[in-house]
């Protein structure tokens, strides 16, 4: 195959990997309270954010010794996960489960509300400009230097990092889901909140471990777009969490597999659209992709979980 | 005024030309049915015409007295010129989104789409952008002047028209979608569409008898400029005849009251409001859902047709930067925060948005600059309030959507709605708790972990009204 085509499919899966972990939070919340949260993009905005932080603050930069860089990351990694998963269940708390019973576009009101008041919070945390972030993972090409193959096609310590953080994740995520007494409530409760409550099952909890789920998923994409795109920005959340959204809808939104497989698609479409039709363009196609799949196959390319829910 | 106009009752009769009529005959009748209304309603007739007479006078007060009285006397200060047309912009808007979202309970988060296609299309009409020919209507440009030059009375219109053929266009195949899918869509086409203006600036392209090399569509990033200042009778009402400017301002609006509130009370607003409230029970009752929506839709968006030509001959000029999706949220939160599916409501919400967004947070920021100075802390005085305004208005929608849905002045029905409780969720709820404790006695426990949890919150798991019809079944 074509080196170029290739190097352009290594992009493409690393980048939908972390639109993967991002929109499974979409995907998560979507499915058991029916709510497209958009404060969530949001959130895994300030989870970079505070990744980025956390990181200048232990001293993780280029050149650190890299099993102390490994285990700061580590640590970093769980401390942004759980604030993230605690500003997300604050969030339900405050803005959405007052509003359970409101009328439906109500709690989607609220969260475009509460995604403004993150974007901004991010804004005067971190002024507007766009905070950068030195390589700390190298981007040495493994290929060729590790296993000695004579190829340009690249791919870097940093494609493997993106990987060993969300492959796990995901898998947790699943096992969880499908295995756990927790996981069945979540099914039950995506099901049917009221007859799960009757069978007494607690709705209001398990959505509250819901949206910690969604919050620490974000906070764990947040420190891999640090440490794998290197940047960070108070309006990044729009944008990304747009595109994870179009993930979870592309792969059946309240879906899980679903939405990684979105995310992986997604993540191919960017990368192809960057590298043979033009940067600029690649919004108006994600664009485009999206509405194209609500209007023709609103179910997604897995089909939807639940019935008839949209 | 619109009081004085009374609704047409059957809007299936005649359409467009015997509304047009029906607006004929009412402007006709105007003095005997201004003093009918007088001896009907004399309390609410007079404070209506004060209001009126106010709101024509307001332009020439504020100039007069307001502007020079606030800088020295008066705590709050008065908008300038520009800001108070822009106030009048975005109250059109409003109005035409209360249609799509309060009438029709549709919500579009990509209405900036039709301000832009509005904006956009009155700079085609009335710019040199199209340098290669030059057409002249009721213009005083000299002949051969490049560009296409018609008069505002036309392209204000033709704007409308092109907001509400590509409302249609994105409405047919998408309408059929329910609720948020609709609201991501919309969103998505709010995004693609300034995308298109800022990009289409070397296109080549080749099909068929089409050949475009190098072709300058859309400006670019720059935009078009200049573009002509609307021109009425003589009179110039671009930005820097400002004061002008109001009066057409406050002309298109007063308008736009006019056509939404005889939409509101005509067989079609009845339909929207059906819809909005269970669409299933309305085309059962025989409304043309798909129809209906679609005529929501376009007619919702010539609104902001109205609006994008106003920016757009009003400034002078125009380019994408201005067609942001904060612009879409914007008008949204103007209707939550007015009262949504109430016209003046909305345009309450306009102006009081616009007001607080362009005058008086810039006003506090100088106000505490001088505090700051005058108690010796200058830093103080580098607090900039007006990048928080989104911060602002992002928590007035989350506060507004827990304690006030219906808005600061609410449409009555709609308040109604959004603060009625199930009609028999006490009946409802006392029964599922009823369930619950029988449920939780037998529940095994490895099946789910109701033995250890609390019995849920009694509100939480009451749910829809046609709960207690479930339960019976089940016992």
């Amino acid at each position: 195959m074509d080196e170029q085509l290739l190097q352009t499919i290594v992009i493409g899966l690393s980048n939908g990997l972390i639109y993967a972990l991002v929109a499974l939070g979409y995907t998560l919340v979507y499915g058991i309270i029916e709510l497209i949260n958009f404060a969530h993009g949001d959130v895994f905005m300030l989870g970079s954010m505070l990744a980025l932080t956390l990181l200048i603050t232990f001293g993780v930069t280029t050149g650190t010794d890299p099993l102390t860089a490994i285990a700061l990351i580590v640590l970093v990694l769980a401390i942004t996960m759980a604030v993230t998963a605690t500003l997300n269940v604050t969030i339900e708390r405050v803005a959405y489960r007052p509003l359970r019973h409101a009328p439906r576009l109500a709690p989607l009101i609220s969260a475009i509300g509460m995604s403004f008041v993150l974007q901004n919070v991010g804004l005067l945390w971190k002024g507007p400009a766009n905070i950068g972030f030195p390589d700390v993972i190298p981007n040495t090409n493994i290929l060729t230097t590790v296993l000695g193959l004579d190829t340009s096609v690249a791919i870097t310590y940093k494609h493997l990092f993106a990987a060993v953080v969300t492959i796990p994740l995901l898998i947790v995520l699943t096992w969880f889901v499908a295995k756990t007494k927790q996981g069945k409530a979540m099914r039950a409760t995506a099901q049917d909140p009221d007859t799960a409550g009757l069978m007494g099952i607690d709705v209001n909890r398990t959505i509250a471990i819901t949206f910690v789920i969604a919050g620490a998923l974000a906070g764990a994409a947040g420190l891999v777009q640090v440490l794998y795109n290197n940047t960070t920005v108070w309006n990044l959340g729009f944008r990304f969490g747009l595109n994870a959204f179009t993930s979870a809808v592309l792969g059946g939104i309240g879906n899980l597999q679903g939405a990684v497989l979105g995310g992986i698609v997604l993540g191919l479409i960017n990368a192809f659209s960057d590298r043979y039709l033009s940067t600029q363009w690649t919004n108006a196609i994600v664009f485009g992709v999206l509405i194209g799949i609500l209007v023709f196959r609103p179910t997604g390319l897995l089909g939807q979980q639940l019935a008839d829910r949209a | 005024m619109s009081s004085l106009i009374t609704p047409v009752e059957h809007g299936r009769t005649g359409g467009l030309p015997a509304w047009l009529a029906h607006l004929a005959s009412s402007a006709a009748n105007w003095p005997t049915a201004y003093r009918a209304r007088l001896q009907e309603r004399p309390r609410r007739t007079v404070l209506l015409s004060a209001l009126v007479v106010l709101v024509f006078a307001y332009p020439l007060l504020n100039r007069a007295v307001l502007q020079p009285f606030s800088r020295n006397v008066f705590p709050l200060p008065a908008p300038d010129d520009t800001t108070v047309v822009f106030m009048l912009i975005f109250a059109t808007m409003a109005i035409g989104l209360n249609i799509v979202i309060g009438f029709a309970g549709l919500l579009d988060l990509g209405y900036v789409a039709f301000y832009a296609l509005g904006a956009y299309s009155a700079a085609y009409l009335a710019s040199p952008h199209w340098s290669g020919v030059s057409i002249l209507l009721f213009s005083d440009l000299p002949a051969g002047f490049p560009g296409i030059h018609l008069p505002f009375f036309i392209i204000f219109w033709a704007a409308a028209l092109v907001a509400a053929l590509f409302g249609a266009l994105l409405g047919a195949p998408t309408l059929r979608l329910r609720g948020d899918y609709l609201a991501i869509v919309t969103l998505g086409f709010g995004e693609i569409v300034p995308v298109f203006f800022k990009n289409l600036v070397n296109v080549h392209f080749s099909f068929g008898p089409i050949q475009l090399v190098n072709a300058n569509l859309t400006g670019g990033p720059l935009g078009i400029n200049p573009i002509d200042a609307p021109e009425l009778f003589g009179i110039k009402f671009g930005v820097i005849h400002g004061f002008n400017a109001v009066y057409l301002a406050l002309a298109v609006v007063a308008m736009s009251i006019v056509i939404a509130r005889n939409l509101e009370r005509s067989r079609m607003g009845r339909a929207w409001m059906a819809i909005r409230e269970d669409e299933t029970a309305a085309e059962m009752m025989g409304v043309n859902t798909v129809r209906t929506k679609l005529l929501a839709f376009g007619l919702g968006a010539s609104f902001a047709g109205f609006a994008g030509a106003m920016q757009a001959s009003y400034q002078g000029a125009t380019t994408s930067d201005f067609f942001m999706f904060a612009t879409s949220i914007l008008v949204v939160i103007m209707i939550i925060l007015g009262g949504i599916g109430n016209i003046w409501g909305v345009i309450l919400g306009a102006i009081t948005v616009q007001y607080v967004d362009k005058t008086l947070l810039g006003w506090v920021g100088n106000r505490l600059k001088d505090t700051g100075v005058a108690i010796g802390s200058p830093q103080l005085g580098e607090i900039n309030p007006s990048q928080f305004s989104f911060l602002l208005l992002g928590l007035a929608l989350v506060l507004m959507m827990r304690f006030r849905p219906e808005g600061l002045l609410p449409s009555r029905q709609r308040a109604a709605e959004l603060h009625a409780a199930p009609p028999d969720q006490a009946l409802g709820s006392a029964a599922v708790m009823e369930i619950e404790e029988e449920v939780i006695e037998e529940a095994e426990p490895e099946d789910v972990d109701a033995t250890t949890d609390p019995p849920p919150e009694p509100g939480a798991a009451s749910g829809p009204p046609d709960t207690p019809g479930r339960p019976g079944g089940v016992t």
